[in-house]
């Protein structure tokens, strides 16, 4: 699988505790948001770095393992990151998938890998701009995100484009209890 | 929830070694605040020549292969890595004075105090361990 990181880490052939430490050393070269995939042949470090996340706060988003290398997934969150949903019109996560129109997801592409909705388009927030001719006006468009804070500044973003059927997706895919499409 | 970790190092073989100060790197690398208290034979993990030659235990010799083989950090390395992480080191000074050491037969960077000291640092520590 190759999918699309900001940073990567080797850590291959080190043992515990030098895949948490690389980690953390390489996070502080990180802006929020961005992902790191972290490559280690130790066994244990998918339960450490998964805990490691937790403890710290950033998203450990899963672990792919391909010829005895674990590549894990890591996307880097600060506790101090706003929490402001502001476009005006959303839509519940139920809904959506009740509807015709498309679900785009706004989320990384490593997080779309490992579990979206089926149907789902997926355009990283950051491509969002550039990639404005794959979408259609007129068709109604559900944004989500993980927790739909990126899925609202790209629904206003879509809206400031002329998009006028755009719904940011409230709650996000934290709560989606359905099917999970993954691409791993 | 406390956000320190401390730990008692008081045993002087390379597993203890091994057990204090990769326990100390990995809470550090997960933003805690750690500390060491070294006492006793715990002083040789961070005595300038006493930590290149931390003893195996009697009869676990043959682990060497098993370190070298996992590729295991040496314990001069995970001593670094710690103290740029800035988990603090105290030397114990009743323990140094038995010993008939100073500060110059240990590692660059440490502290010494007394058993209050390290109490201070662990009273609102969770967990607090001991090697």
């Amino acid at each position: 699988m190759s999918i699309k990181v900001d940073f990567q880490l080797d850590a291959k052939g080190f043992s515990c505790p030098m895949p948490i430490v690389k980690t953390k050393k390489m996070m502080a070269e990180l802006v929020d948001g961005q992902i790191l995939e972290v490559l280690a042949t130790d066994k244990g470090s998918k339960a450490d770095l998964t805990a490691w996340a937790e403890t710290v706060g950033h998203q450990y988003i899963g672990t792919v393992e391909e010829e005895n290398v674990l590549k894990h997934y890591i996307r880097k969150c600060s506790n101090d990151m706003l929490d402001e949903k502001t476009f005006e019109h959303t839509i519940e996560l139920e809904q959506v998938t009740k509807r015709e129109g498309l679900i785009l997801d706004a989320r990384e592409e490593v997080e779309f890998a490992f579990g979206h909705i089926e149907g789902a388009k997926s355009i990283p927030m950051g491509e969002l701009e550039a990639r404005l001719s794959e979408l259609d006006k007129e068709q109604e468009i559900y944004v989500i995100c993980r927790t739909g804070k990126r899925s609202d500044l790209a629904a206003q973003r879509l809206s400031a484009h002329g998009f006028a059927r755009v719904y940011n997706v409230l709650p996000g895919m934290t709560s989606w209890k359905g099917t999970l499409i993954k691409n791993i | 929830m406390s956000n320190k970790v401390a730990i008692i190092a008081s045993n002087g073989g390379l597993f203890d070694a091994y057990k204090v100060f990769n326990i100390a790197t990995a809470a550090a690398a997960s933003e805690k605040e750690v500390a060491i208290f070294f006492t006793f034979e715990g002083l040789n993990l961070i005595h300038k020549q006493g930590m290149y030659a931390l003893p195996m235990p009697a009869g676990a010799e043959h682990y060497a292969e098993g370190f070298a083989k996992a590729n295991v950090p040496a314990i001069s390395q995970l001593v670094e890595m710690a103290q740029e992480l800035g988990v603090k080191f105290i030397a114990c000074q009743m323990t140094m004075d038995v010993m008939g050491l100073t500060t110059e037969d240990f590692i660059d960077g440490i502290e010494v105090g007394g058993a209050v000291t390290f109490l201070e640092f662990a009273k609102d520590a969770a967990p607090s361990l001991t090697f």
